[in-house]
């Protein structure tokens, strides 16, 4: 199988290539300019392993939660490049990438996956890794003092994402967490856990928040 | 040569396959529209969400309703709107062409939105005379342009406010009407009396350019001031003070140019009184007056794909690394 992934739920954009196995991630930008590079990164990528795009099998990309604007870039560029080849097509979530990475990385026990959701809220999700990977909770969008406050009573905690790294501040006085303030989730480990997902015939955005207009059509129906 | 034209600006997600003798092989239009009729306008997050859902089936039906295979279409380029539009949108489109433009091989060109407007007129009517004028009027954009030849345009005027077709949607609003405005107000204008109400004439100078905001904003203070009025008569004063702008200054246009064709061009190309004007505004300066079908007025892809061949065999490939532009002025365009 040779497998490409598209990473652009945070201000990084990646790439990802596995080749019979193995597994390279590279970042092709970090400064949200996702559409601008994003294509040209999959070139180069591809390039440097002696491969084009009909040599793909399979388009893994990261449904969010994360920055709406590039989740739809990457997401896009992933229906164009699959659907175009006639290849398997395959969404993950931000948060669960953040979960393998941390399991590949040999960790167990108590694991909050935390991406920048912005308006001073973060998409969390707990997972319990032991032999895999196991979700606690669903994804939700929460303050980053709340995540902050839930965890202080635990034994220990592994926060990773770009929601550790964005609020640093607040999580830096918990003496029961580990903290791995990753700017991007780990592409390998995206890779690997597209590998063993399902396709999917349109993948579907992880958004966690309604439009604004609606969300204020709602309350203001609801009110009325 | 075919190209595929992919359309995401607004709230239309289309795909059309278009061949350089302009032909159309295919044009799929889908629309989120239902999905913003209780907000009263187009919501951009609503429309990036409905894009990605519908523009992979979008595709695919373009390229298998044109006799392509979708995993390896005979085409020579992938042409995409990146710009004037709703930044979220228009980056959907943009991403997915990349994604198929590289997935198989081809060029891909990014085509400006209102430059598309003005090839629609030519898919109907290929071999219309130059020069043309062509009043182009839509819900984001009210322009009168003077067209030399394919791809070669004059901005004669322009609105200076709002465009004709957010001229609509707020008089609806305000008269408690649905969303979009044009077609209510169209519908209820042909039985209401133009006369009824007293509306100010705007932009009576030499120039081009429109205004539609004063309209607005008299039709609310009239209103106000004359309780009890009946809409229809509202809606009929309303709708003949905004075509006798755009007619006026079409007329001053054919006056002052040396014009062998007229179009009309946009979403407001739908309106009822406008088309009437058009065709008699060509009738007395003895010229074709060109009255698009529904389908190349409101936003489409064939109309992309279009002024995609032009760019195409004009200037060649756009760089993959090129970015939508939600601001690009068509006066911009070289
Ligand atoms: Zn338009």
């Amino acid at each position: 199988m040779t497998v490409l992934l598209i990473e652009t739920a945070t201000t990084t954009c990646g790439v990802g290539l596995m080749v019979d196995g193995n597994c390279e991630g590279v970042i092709v930008d970090r400064n949200r300019n996702h559409t601008e590079f994003l294509t040209d990164g999959i070139e180069k990528i591809l390039t440097a392993h002696g491969l084009t795009p009909r040599d793909l099998t399979r388009v893994v990309v990261d449904r969010g939660p994360g920055l709406y604007t590039g989740l739809r870039v990457g997401i896009a560029s992933a229906i164009g490049l699959a659907k175009g080849l006639g290849v398997d097509l395959v969404g993950v979530t931000s948060l669960e990438i953040l979960a393998r990475g941390a399991l590949d990385a040999g960790i167990r026990g108590e694991l909050i996956a935390l991406i920048d959701g912005r308006r001073g809220e973060v998409f969390a999700q707990h997972f319990t890794l032991r032999d895999t990977i196991h979700p606690v909770a669903d994804p939700i969008v929460v303050r980053p003092q709340d995540v902050a406050t839930a965890v202080e009573s635990w034994s220990s905690v592994h926060l990773w994402g770009d929601g550790v790294l964005r609020y640093l501040d607040v999580f830096e006085g918990l003496t029961n967490a580990v903290l791995n303030p990753l700017e991007i989730p780990p592409l390998e480990a995206g890779l690997r856990l597209g590998v063993e997902g399902t396709p999917v015939d349109v993948v579907t955005p992880l958004y966690l928040r309604d439009p604004d207009a609606v969300a204020n059509f709602t309350t203001r129906e609801q009110q009325s | 040569m075919k190209v595929l034209g992919i359309e995401t600006s607004c709230d239309e997600t289309a795909a059309s396959v278009v061949d350089d003798e302009l032909h159309v092989h295919s044009s799929v239009i889908e629309s989120s529209l239902d999905e913003h009729r209780a907000f009263g306008g187009v919501v951009p997050e609503l429309a990036g969400r409905a894009h990605v859902m519908m523009i992979a089936s979008v595709v695919e039906r373009a390229l298998v309703e044109a006799g392509l295979d979708p995993r390896n279409p005979d085409i020579d380029a992938v042409a995409v709107t990146s710009g004037p539009g709703l930044i979220g949108s228009l980056l959907v489109g943009l991403s997915a062409a990349k994604g198929y433009a590289l997935a198989w091989g081809k060029p891909f060109v990014g085509v400006h939105h209102l430059e598309g407007h003005l090839f629609a007129p030519l898919l109907e009517m290929p071999d219309l005379p130059w020069p043309m004028l062509t009043l182009l009027v839509s819900g984001g954009h009210s322009m009168l342009v003077l067209q030399h030849g394919p791809g070669s345009h004059e901005i004669l005027g322009e609105t200076i406010d709002d465009a004709a077709g957010e001229a609509y949607d707020k008089v609806a609003r305000w008269l408690g009407l649905g969303y979009p405005g044009g077609p209510e107000i169209d519908k209820l204008a042909q039985s209401g009396d133009a006369k009824a109400l007293q509306l100010p004439k705007s932009m009576t100078g030499d120039g081009y350019d429109l205004s539609f905001s004063g309209l607005k904003t008299a039709v609310v203070r009239a209103t106000e001031k004359q309780g009890g009025l009946a809409v229809e008569d509202v809606a009929a004063s309303f709708q003949g003070a905004v075509a006798e702008q755009l007619l006026r200054k079409v007329r001053q246009a054919l006056e002052k140019n040396e014009v062998k064709a007229l179009s009309l061009a946009g979403g407001v190309a739908a309106n009822s009184a406008l088309r009437r004007g058009i065709t008699e505004l060509g009738d007395e300066f003895g010229i074709p007056a060109l009255l698009p079908s529904m389908k190349m007025c409101t936003d489409n892809a064939a109309m992309i794909a279009a002024a995609g061949v032009y760019r195409f065999q004009h200037q060649g490939a756009s760089p993959m690394n090129l970015s939508a532009n939600p601001n690009w002025q068509l006066a911009d365009l070289s």
